[in-house]
């Protein structure tokens, strides 16, 4: 055979091996970025894609191949439910806020009401439609402080894990994360205690994503596992809670 | 002609379509998710039009940063004749293998509040994150590389015996940058500084990381896109296309009198 065509029927067959469909049978789990250390412990051998739950549910809508939705907000869920994209949404686990400042606490913030001071503090938190954000906002308007965060000066992040990782490094001297997502870093991030009367409803929900070629029967798996005796354990060893249970 | 050059021909001209088809598709895409008509009013909320000062602002800062100091670094590295130049130029492109957030990162931990010069800058009571001069800094990282590579090459290939000829008349150093080789350079430093204007005003990953999203000051367009996304799909769409218009404009702007030339030939950017 000649080279030139030997090496165009190469070219093909590569051609062909990129552009077939995933061989492997494997669910793909859209999941909320605070979930994204247990997931693979819950549900292995699955393709997992980690980012805010809007922005799960916006990628859903605009027909990413996901097989299930596990959203940290009912909002998204249901609202992939009432536009028929998923199936009725279950709760599967609890979480908590943590207000939190870097280990080394450079602007000595011990109290929460300290926010109200104007003129304040660099403040890293959710984006004001994101889960987080507006859990945030949700909390600091049952403290009666509902102006923090227009007296500091605060960076926004569409994604939990960035506001982390942003007091983490010293960026912002304080934030609201997922507790979960603090007791993932307590090396490097130090907890100041919040009333846990303005501690804001936090409900996880997972859903069966439905579109032509969706892995339902995976898809249900995944959300029993997650509903399991060892699902619930590994919840809570990351320290989510659980709802009650079915 | 054989049927071999035949076959090669229609290769060459179905990848050039494929080509084309790729990376124009989603750009036509884009255009035509948004009516026109609806632009003007979805980039006049406020959220935009400061997102869009706040680009201006410290991409304008950026880009004359990189024209003013990276065009003498790129004429000594082009025809300077020193030890360990072609080890200097690869470093140079390092930059430009990191992926943003990895850049993000990297200069967090040189210029962050617990970076390696930190504490040094605490000191001097400067405190770069969530400020405008770190968003300068985030884009002049990113961007630079990509106008210093291509004013290198722009340099590298003048023709010495013109430099010298200048010289042998009497010209100093000085003179000689500036009335030969800068003129003669011209076109490929207005490409490579066209193509690092667009890298720097879309410059998203090294931003949020390094100088967060604070909004009317370090919330850049970019931002505001991913921001808008979930609440007005239309909206995040409407400033995709003002970014579009932006580098798109400037890119023909930088190129046109190469694209008017008869040889149509528009100067590549890129390659030492």
């Amino acid at each position: 055979m000649p080279p030139f065509r030997r090496s165009c029927i190469f070219a093909l067959a590569l051609l062909a091996v990129a552009l077939a469909p995933g061989i492997a049978s494997a669910t793909t789990i859209y999941a909320a970025s605070s979930l994204s250390k247990v997931v693979p412990t819950i549900a292995p051998g699955n393709r997992a894609s980690f980012a805010g739950s809007d922005t799960l549910a916006f990628q859903i809508e605009q027909g990413a191949p996901a097989d299930v939705f596990l959203s940290a907000a009912p909002l998204y869920a249901e609202r992939l439910h009432a536009k028929g994209l998923c199936d009725t949404p279950v709760v599967f686990a609890l979480n908590t806020l943590t207000f939190v400042t870097p280990a080394s606490n450079p602007a000595n913030i011990t109290r929460v009401q300290q926010l109200d001071r104007p003129g304040g503090y660099r403040l890293a938190v959710g984006g004001k439609n994101v889960p987080l954000g507006i859990y945030t906002r949700t909390l600091l308007g049952k403290l009666g402080l509902g102006r923090a965060l227009q007296k500091n000066t605060v960076s926004q992040y569409q994604k939990a894990t960035d506001v982390g990782s942003t007091i983490a490094l010293g960026s912002a001297v304080a934030g609201f994360i997922y507790t979960t997502d603090w007791y993932a870093n307590t090396s490097r991030l130090r907890a100041i205690p919040v009333p846990a009367s303005a501690q804001p409803l936090i409900r996880y929900e997972a859903c069966v994503v439905r579109r032509s070629g969706a892995d339902t029967a995976g898809a249900k798996t995944v959300i029993s596992r997650l509903l399991s005796l060892r699902g619930r354990q590994t919840l809570a060893n990351a320290h989510f809670g659980l709802p009650p249970k079915t | 002609m054989t049927l071999r050059t035949g076959i090669f021909r229609v290769l060459l001209v179905v990848t050039a379509i494929a080509t084309f088809a790729f990376l124009l598709a989603p750009i036509a895409a884009l255009l035509l998710q948004v009516p026109v008509r609806d632009l003007p009013g979805l980039l006049r909320e406020t959220a935009v039009t400061s997102a869009l000062l706040v680009s201006l602002k410290t991409n304008v800062i950026a880009n004359l940063i990189i024209l003013v100091v990276g065009t003498p670094a790129a004429y000594l590295l082009a025809l300077g004749r020193f030890r360990g130049r072609p080890a200097l130029l690869t470093l140079l492109e390092l930059p430009l293998v990191l992926p943003p957030a990895v850049a993000g990162i990297a200069l967090l931990t040189a210029f962050g509040a617990f970076g390696l010069f930190g504490s040094a800058l605490t000191n001097a009571g400067i405190f770069l994150p969530f400020t405008q001069a770190a968003v300068v800094i985030a884009v002049t990282f990113v961007a630079g590389p990509y106008y210093v590579r291509a004013a290198v090459s722009a340099f590298a290939a003048l023709d010495r015996n013109q430099l010298d000829a200048a010289r042998d008349l009497g010209a100093s150093e000085g003179t000689v940058f500036r009335r030969i080789a800068l003129p003669l350079a011209a076109d490929g430093l207005r490409a490579g500084w066209a193509l690092a204007f667009a890298r720097g005003i879309g410059e998203f990953g090294a931003t949020l990381l390094f100088a967060g999203s604070v909004a009317r000051i370090t919330e850049t367009l970019p931002l505001a896109v991913y921001a808008q996304l979930d609440v007005n799909l239309d909206s995040a769409v409407a400033v995709g296309i003002l970014l579009l218009a932006i580098s798109g404009g400037v890119l023909l702007v930088a190129k046109l009198p190469p694209l008017w030339s008869p040889t149509g030939s528009s100067t590549p950017v890129g390659g030492w």
